[in-house]
């Protein structure tokens, strides 16, 4: 069982501060695998401590599953549009089938760090959407699901096969092959510039990190099955030498436990933070691309408005009856417009914030990360080290009696 | 790379008092010759001696693979009961890639074949060395060439015959062919000693093997790492990213370490370890020959029983093949003494190696270890020293 509570930055307090002090905390705990074979999926229970009086406080525990939370993740995104919304971790068909207890102990972590983040930011942690995931009961849930139409109502594919559309169209937009309707904003391109890059390089630097956790197992097992070797070969000699190997030889396996654990570590609290950020760079890229989309919309409204207009008073000009028609089109068209730039406008005041926000967390992280790489790296060479050299007085009067 | 392995025995400085016997040898400078599939290594074999039958002080002569192999085998041939020292592989697949990490194992193999047999209180004295050490390369090539018998015989030839030993001593310590086995309770633990060790050997090696690999695979896989990491760095640009290039930098420094720790892993532990394998199997082939000897004194004791029946019956029925029948019967009687002395004469020298053998395989096995320990404990010294120089600037970051 593992209860994280990710303490990011906003109001997550324990629950015995003053009621007067409002506090959302939430964990996400208690995997379980539930149904068989293809049907096979894993419940997690997540816990509400609150008092904000929107929520039926202090506690509340409901059961979700994976797809309980991409509808939470989906219905902020297209509410929200401006903010980086939290990323989710990978659905991994494939994976699931094994359902090794690392990769659900990764999911459960990365899934926490989700929902704590919503509830940390100050305003998607208003979201009516989360207060139903955290509070609904599970027939509720499920009824919500079944009710989702139009872009939300979609299986996993088609989740993919939109995200694919946005990033490409991105892809377009950055590369200005849809020429007409790209902003003309040195620094945002200069923005857009360095997320790209970001993204290669993390997944560059989260797939050796992978591969280091890998070098690391490998090792391990090898030196376990040579200690094991050794122990045979001090079994078979007997003598004063045959002793020293027996020594060398379950030195070996201990050490080949170390190393197993270390990779361990490597892989909970360096190489998930570095999935991590890749996943909310590509979260940023979504918002790009969504700002993208509003940015475009404006402008073919703006287009098409200036045409109404001619068309308009060329009506008027000709005494048309259709005059009233196409005042009414006209003024329809003059309020989408508006809000079309409204949209934008806030999307680009959202996306300056956030940049900040996300910069700061970062650059937070990704010093706890590294620095938790280099202290575990540390730690297993001392430990490594010791253990060799507690052999040494002992080998030396075998090399030279 | 000269090398004088000092084992035991006369190799010493050639500054000795000249009144001091002395035979040093080194094998060293492997060159490639020839192309594609006829390429082979060329060895200086160099010779420092005052020793008469030798033509001193100092005698350099070029030697190949093939001529190494003509000396083992003669010396096989002619000092049964002693345990050759071992050949490396002959490594038909290896030779045509010729990393320089082969030829160098390679060379340092030979290097101590040549000493071992130059240090051992019988093997030194042969003449077959003496030929080997300082007959010019033409000469050496007409040796080859007139090889008859078992000695003339390509390199799979050997294996077969080598194999065809083997399955000889397995059958024999197996019983299969129980009329003619042993029967030296002593002689039978000692013969399961060598199996057990030969085994357990050879399993130590490969995982030895394999940790070289380790090492190496994660040697690569941190500077893939640090590389990287350089990247990110250098995208980010802030006080983050110099930490980034520094940790980038030393993941790279501590690729090579491992790449250098594992380089001595495989030439201190590993090949010492299969040189050990080689020699428990040099070992198994003087078996055999015991084994050999012994049937074939059985067999002679047998025929020689037979022919003195078959003798008196002639002499008794006054047969004019008496004559001959007693020739044969004193010829085979003189064989028979022979194989008497042969098989007698094996157990004896057999005895003294086994002694020579456990006193050097503990002191040889005692240093090995020694060194497998102190290059691991040496290598995460490094690791341990280098992640700490990082620390005190990735606090800074993590808590700013």
């Amino acid at each position: 069982m593992i209860t994280t509570q990710r303490s990011i930055s906003g109001s997550s307090q324990s629950p015995r501060s003053p009621s007067s002090q409002p506090y959302l905390s939430v964990s996400v705990t208690d995997p379980v695998k539930l149904g068989n074979g293809v049907q096979a999926y894993i419940s997690y229970r997540v816990i509400t401590k609150t008092n904000l009086p929107e929520y039926q406080g202090p506690e509340k525990i409901v059961i979700r599953r994976y797809s309980d939370f991409v509808w939470l993740h989906d219905h902020l995104f297209e509410k929200y549009k401006g903010i980086f919304i939290p990323p989710l971790p990978e659905k991994s068909a494939v994976e699931k089938f094994r359902f090794s207890s690392e990769f659900i102990e990764m999911r459960c972590q990365a899934l926490d760090t989700f929902v704590n983040r919503i509830a940390s930011h100050h305003e998607l942690q208003q979201s009516e959407d989360l207060r139903t995931f955290l509070q609904a009961d599970e027939e509720t849930m499920e009824r919500l699901m079944s009710q989702e139409t139009g872009i939300f109502k979609r299986k996993p594919a088609d989740l993919m096969q939109i995200f694919k559309d946005v990033q490409s169209r991105v892809s377009d937009v950055v590369l200005g092959k849809e020429k007409p309707v790209e902003e003309s904003n040195p620094e945002y391109e200069k923005l857009k510039h360095y997320i790209f890059e970001l993204e290669n390089h993390l997944a560059e630097a989260q797939k050796h990190a992978y591969r280091l956790v890998k070098r690391h197992r490998e090792l391990g097992q090898s030196l376990s099955d040579f200690g094991k070797a050794v122990k045979l070969l001090g079994a078979c000699e007997g003598n004063s030498l045959g002793k020293v190997f027996s020594d060398l030889g379950t030195k070996s396996e201990t050490l080949s436990d170390k190393l197993q654990k270390e990779a361990h570590q490597l892989l909970m609290n360096f190489e998930e933070p570095l999935k991590d950020y890749v996943r909310s760079v590509q979260s940023i890229k979504a918002t790009i691309a969504e700002r993208a989309n509003a940015f475009r919309r404006q402008c073919e409204l703006a287009e098409t408005i200036k045409l109404k207009e001619i068309n308009l008073n060329r009506l008027i000009l000709i005494r048309s009856d259709k005059v009233g028609e196409a005042e009414f089109e006209y003024n329809q068209l003059k309020a989408e417009s508006e809000e079309a730039t409204r949209m934008f406008e806030k999307i680009m005041r959202l996306m300056n914030e956030e940049i900040v926000r996300f910069q700061e967390q970062k650059t937070l992280d990704m010093g706890i990360a590294f620095h938790e790489f280099a202290k575990g790296q540390a730690r297993l060479a001392n430990g490594i080290a010791t253990a060799w050299r507690s052999l040494l007085p002992k080998l030396e009067a075998c090399s030279s009696s």
